[in-house]
């Protein structure tokens, strides 16, 4: 029985199975030539490892480390990309930052949109303004299809409300004259013969919602001053 | 149903416990790099961009497998990718080099036994000299070296043995 210069190597680094290591330890054993190639592998192979261990005892260069340093540190370093990076984001549309305050409790209410006509008022109808006007996004029930999102004012100092329903949904902002629709859903527009889920369109309107909100939206109590100043 | 909150925090906390094994990786990979490069200046020319591209891929490493194979496995591939645009510059410097360091008087001998090495190490075949850096510098079973580089089991064990009797012959009296 042999043994190639691969298993002899193999051997020396511990790589043989069970089986063929006990065989190939007989042999070294017997056999000093052999056992002073081992040597000679285990030799070279400390040799090198003492050669090159100093380099992964060096502390880290800076510039790895500053490569791998976590974002948020980034983000402080450079107020240019920091602004930067805040603008993408809003040019992004996420809207959970803006609604998730005031969708806590959120409830519906019929509300019937202006739609059909050629000439549509750009202001909600009496029974839309009612709701706008009475509704805490706080106090809706659950079980209507019309529901008010959320509140917040716009950046000409008007309170806006979101609004979203069966028949579709959109903005409307208080105005002296009245609640002006500042953007309206599809469903409004749409035949009334067409069904619409409810909520469909929600995420457009909560996105448009969150173009025009400066600040956030209002939190429960910042509804019950608005509506008892009358929304202005 | 329309509130899909976007948690930034736990996406943070995700990216950053990727860079910080990474950075815990880091002195093994410096290791390594200088071994193939041949000098642990071009090691860390090596290191930057293994870990330019990791970042960049960061996406297709699969959490819970091994970052450490991941890693050398980018990087040696990186190693190869530039040694083929770079081949001929290197065997330049390399036949430069074998010529020098003769004759040196005995308080530079430590030195030069050890930049024998290097010598030694860069005028092994690439694949002979990164698969004795993986085995008998880096500690990786013959299994472990051979999924890094691509190749059998059975081809990584022969690389070894030629690189070994190579750098042997090169380095026969240093011994």
């Amino acid at each position: 029985m042999s043994v190639t210069a691969e298993e002899l190597a193999a051997f020396a680094d511990g790589q043989l199975d069970a089986a063929r290591e006990a065989e190939v330890a007989a042999l070294v054993a017997a056999d000093p030539t052999l056992a002073e190639e081992v040597e000679r592998h285990r030799s070279l192979k400390g040799m090198l490892a003492g050669h090159y261990a100093p380099i992964a005892e060096e502390p880290v260069p800076d510039r790895f480390a500053q490569m791998l340093a976590p974002k948020q540190e980034a983000d402080v370093v450079s107020f240019a990309e920091a602004k930067e990076r805040r603008e993408e984001r809003r040019r992004i549309p996420r809207w959970g930052w803006v609604a998730g305050p005031a969708l806590a409790a959120s409830l519906a209410i019929a509300v019937f949109l202006p739609r059909g006509g050629e000439e549509v008022s750009p202001y909600a109808d009496t029974q839309l303004a009612a709701v706008l006007d009475d509704t805490l996004v706080s106090e809706q029930s659950a079980d209507a299809e019309t529901r008010v999102l959320l509140s917040f004012e716009d950046e000409n100092g008007r309170y806006c409300r979101a609004f979203s329903g069966g028949e579709g949904g959109g903005i409307a902002c208080r105005e002296d004259a009245g609640w002006k629709l500042e953007a309206v859903g599809e469903g409004s527009e749409a035949a009334s013969t067409d069904y619409r889920m409810a909520g469909a369109d929600d995420g457009d309107i909560l996105a448009k919602a969150q173009d025009m909100a400066v600040g956030g939206a209002l939190d429960a109590a910042g509804e019950a001053r608005a509506r008892e100043a009358g929304w202005r | 149903m329309w509130f899909h909150p976007f948690n930034p925090w736990k996406a943070k906390t995700l990216s950053t416990s990727f860079e910080q094994d990474l950075l815990a990786l880091l002195p093994r990979l410096r290791r390594f790099a200088a071994g193939l490069a041949g000098s642990p200046a071009d090691g860390d020319d090596l290191c930057q961009m293994s870990l330019e591209r990791a970042l960049a891929n960061r996406e297709k490493y699969k959490p819970g497998t091994r970052l450490d194979s991941w890693m050398y496995r980018m990087m040696r591939n990186i190693w190869i990718d530039e040694g083929r645009k770079t081949t001929r510059s290197r065997q330049t410097f390399v036949a430069e080099e074998a010529g020098a360091g003769v004759g040196g008087d005995g308080a530079q001998e430590a030195a030069v036994e050890l930049s024998n090495v290097d010598r030694a190490m860069q005028r092994l075949p690439e694949d002979q000299r990164e698969a004795v850096l993986l085995v008998m510098v880096e500690g990786y079973a013959y299994k472990e070296a051979a999924e890094i580089v691509g190749c059998p089991v059975g081809t990584l064990n022969s690389r070894l043995v030629r690189g070994r009797d190579a750098l042997m012959g090169m380095l026969g009296e240093a011994q």
